[in-house]
């Protein structure tokens, strides 16, 4: 990557963004009618699918019942053809368990786990198409299905990427900004308490560029959950007006 | 695919010269390569009780393929999750690795998988498992030797086995194939037969297998590869259930014979000089 | 495979039986009818082809890479299909983990069944250098959802798909010492596409009490017992046929199943193909999951 450039000398990257634009977000909340939540979301070309099923009560390993709170069982995958090469296995591997388990502590942090005690909800996200932010999607996505499932959640989970590339901080980094092999963190929060749910980086940044990036990241997060509160809000009045018009 | 660490592998890039072989169909006139006629069986030789541990096995030779299956059960389902009124039936289809031209690994493919679960349900209508709560009945088979026609011979074997485990049973199940090249209908085709490429160029070709409870006439297994007219189909699919009430005389000799061994009273040793061995073909 | 769906009581079961006596369905279908089908092709940018499929409640996305691998020893001149079928656990949560990858080899040894045949599909097409290289197409199905009747739901899907697929064109040139070299064109649209008129569709038939049904929703299948299963070609010729369900069937209805699984496949072929080409000239701005 090394004769790709980034950032033009104009200040715009490759997809013609500003450093500190999110690429364009589109969601859609109840695709699925069997499953009791389930959302789907673009990022650019980045495109994920959350389902939720539950509360519901503990099937595999009753061991695993809490008697104080719910317990969320989280799985990601990856579709084989969502990757430019393809992969030989949409789950199970390392990088996607990894991926299920941060999703899990994101969202036992945020459901009110402790209404639905020795009961279970699942998450299961999949990405349909890869370009960057993967977890991102995933977070996004998930936080608009357990909504529509109707699970009490103390506030929205919104996350977002930022990395630090040709010494500026940039926003909603995408697959082709990933492999420069710039650093990038990844951070999801809920937008209006501020807390920092998870915060992950990769590769080696400077400590004092380090506030930069996390501002623009935490102000990503606040953009994203303006976007996915005005679908949420769009959906629900949507979904209201059509049953008072029955 | 996963690949079995523990055992040596072959080099990578070693090829069978069976590739590179032909296969024919006919010989001179219209007989088959081994001189039968196109809606004849080969000979087929069925044998219950050859695995001593087991609770019921059966093996059968059809021409030069060779299968065995082993019954054990009904036992109570090892881990269950829930109490179900029915028992369950469980088939396990494995080809030896030398059972083909092509060596097969040790891993079962999907092929095999497929083959079970095929052989699964010809054999579930036909057993009784509404008989057995809770508990489970296994059924493993091995492809000795495969020289056509391997997945009607399992059918067969396994409801033979099935049959010698005691477990109780509306009917039994016959298994026969037919390969379609054009116009010619080939009953129990040889390995040679379903690989040969006569007739792929042809409107109708392809593969039938049936399995059928011959006594209630009830079609319990039936599953086609390749491309066949409709009414070629139908007529494939009657020829495969002509073949297999031509298997069910051998399948009820083989049953009786095996009985009488069990129990000393009936097995009249000096009176009836021993037919086993000699289920000729019908 | 539908009892991982749900349970049905007796009632509910003697009601649909009795249903279809009748020739109507608890859905006011009558024996012979699909539910209504929503296909969109082109739906994932980075595959070679893509179809999403929605039938009633079941929806399939079928992505179709081509890649570039070695061809069978045995098949030196033609290229190769891979089947890949993933139940997500977004369609049920029993197929978390491993637990859908039964259903999914069913499903994948079910397409494997129908394009088994040469005619199918024209896999000369595919290569490029005889014993040396050829496309891999890897077609990889993804169950979003199940609501009954998957097989047909993915064999439409993959034949929309395949229909969508474009292979970039390659030239192969050999330099002085014959060495080969195989030069991919830039152009993106300097494509091939693949001949899907023989791709057969497979149409379900399920036996419910003395008759059968196409299409049957998960609530139907639960009441049949035996199932078959028929690829049919747009002829109308019968290509991979096989009974499902732990059941048995009786001959003569099998040769009226076969019947009318043809003349209903005969009717999704051609319907199938008018869909596509009309998507395809018409410039709608696609919708995906968005819609």
């Amino acid at each position: 990557m090394a004769g790709l450039e980034i950032i033009s000398d104009q200040g715009y990257r490759i997809d013609g963004r500003r450093s500190s634009e999110l690429r364009k977000v589109c969601a859609r909340m109840g695709v699925f009618t069997q499953a009791d939540g389930s959302a789907y979301i673009e990022q650019g070309n980045t495109k994920a699918l959350a389902t939720v099923y539950g509360p519901h009560e503990v099937r595999k390993g009753r061991g695993k019942i809490q008697h104080d709170r719910a317990v969320v069982n989280c799985q990601f995958s990856m579709a084989t053809f969502s990757t430019g090469e393809r992969k030989s296995r949409p789950k199970g591997d390392r990088r996607s368990q990894e991926m299920s388990m941060h999703l899990r502590q994101t969202f036992e942090a945020v459901i009110v786990t402790e209404l639905f005690p020795r009961s279970q909800i699942d998450i299961y996200v999949q990405i349909l198409q890869a370009d960057g932010g993967n977890y991102c999607a995933c977070v996004n996505a998930a936080t608009l299905a357990v909504i529509d499932a109707g699970i009490p959640m103390k506030d929205y989970v919104c996350a977002c990427t930022a990395g630090f590339i040709q010494d500026s901080p940039l926003l909603d980094i995408s697959y082709v900004e990933e492999s420069a092999g710039a650093p990038f963190l990844t951070v999801a929060m809920m937008p209006k308490s501020e807390q920092i749910v998870l915060l992950e980086m990769n590769s080696r940044l400077h400590a004092d560029n380090m506030e930069k990036v996390l501002d623009l990241a935490t102000q990503g997060c606040k953009d994203v959950f303006a976007v996915l509160d005005r679908h949420v809000r769009d959906h629900v009045s949507e979904s209201h007006a059509l049953m008072t018009a029955s | 695919m996963p690949t079995d660490s523990r055992r040596v592998p072959g080099p990578q890039d070693s090829r069978s010269p069976h590739w590179y072989g032909k296969h024919a169909t006919r010989q001179e006139g219209d007989t088959r390569p081994d001189g039968r006629g196109d809606h004849d069986l080969r000979p087929v030789y069925l044998h219950a009780g050859v695995v001593s541990q087991a609770t019921g096995s059966a093996y059968i030779e059809m021409g030069q393929t060779k299968v065995i299956a082993a019954v054990y059960g009904p036992r109570e389902i090892a881990r269950r999750e829930e109490f179900t009124m029915k028992g369950r039936l469980c088939c396990e289809l494995k080809f030896a690795t030398f059972a083909c031209r092509r060596r097969r690994q040790h891993i079962q493919d999907n092929q095999e998988k497929d083959g079970a679960l095929i052989v699964l349900q010809a054999l579930e209508p036909a057993v009784c498992l509404d008989r057995f709560p809770k508990s489970q009945v296994d059924v493993y088979i091995t492809v000795l030797q495969d020289d056509g026609s391997a997945l009607a011979a399992a059918i067969t074997c396994a409801a033979a086995g099935l049959a010698d485990a005691g477990v109780m049973m509306y009917d039994i199940v016959a298994g026969c194939s037919v390969r379609q090249c054009g116009e010619r209908q080939l009953l129990d085709p040889s390995v040679g037969e379903e690989l040969s490429q006569e007739g792929e160029s042809a409107e109708d070709h392809g593969m039938v297998t049936v399995g059928l409870l011959p006594s209630l006439n009830q079609v319990s297994a039936l599953t086609l590869d390749g491309h066949l007219q409709q009414q070629t189909a139908v007529q494939a699919v009657k020829t495969c259930i002509g073949g297999c009430q031509g298997i069910y005389p051998i399948l009820k000799d083989c049953l009786v014979t095996s009985t009488r061994k069990k129990i000393p009273a009936l097995d009249p040793k000096s009176s009836h000089a021993s037919t086993e061995g000699q289920n000729g073909q019908t | 495979m539908s009892s991982t769906l749900g349970v049905l009581s007796d009632a509910e079961r003697l009601f649909i039986v009795h249903g279809v006596q009748d020739d109507l369905r608890s859905d006011g279908r009558a024996c012979e009818d699909y539910r209504h089908v929503q296909v969109e092709t082109d739906v994932v940018s980075n595959t070679s082809g893509s179809a999403r499929l929605r039938l009633g409640n079941t929806d399939i996305l079928v992505g179709v890479k081509a890649e570039m691998g070695e061809p069978d020893p045995g098949r030196p001149k033609e290229g190769k299909l891979e089947f890949f079928v993933d139940c997500s656990a977004n369609a049920s949560p029993e197929f978390e983990g491993r637990g859908g990858e039964e259903l999914a080899i069913e499903v994948s040894n079910a397409l494997q069944r129908i394009f088994n045949s040469r005619s199918t599909l024209d896999l000369t097409a595919l290569c490029i250098i005889p014993e040396g290289q050829c496309w891999v197409l890897y077609v990889d199905v993804l169950v979003l959802e199940c609501g009954g009747n998957l097989f047909d739901a993915v064999s439409l899907a993959v034949k929309a798909a395949l229909f969508n697929t474009r292979i970039p064109t390659v030239v192969v040139t050999a330099d002085d010492e014959g060495q080969q070299e195989i030069e991919l064109s830039d152009d993106p649209y300097d494509v091939k596409r693949l001949d899907v008129d023989n791709v057969p569709l497979i149409v379900t038939l399920s036996k419910i009490g003395h008759r059968h049904v196409v299409d049957a929703s998960w609530e139907e299948e639960l009441c049949s017992l035996a199932r078959l299963t028929v690829g049919v070609t747009q002829k109308g010729t019968i290509a991979g046929l096989n009974k499902e369900g732990s059941g048995s069937l009786d001959p003569e209805s099998i040769y009226e199943m076969i019947e009318s699984g043809k003349k209903v496949g005969m009717v999704l072929n051609s319907r199938l193909k008018e869909a596509l080409e009309k998507e395809e000239n018409s410039k709608r701005e696609k919708i995906g999951f968005l819609g």
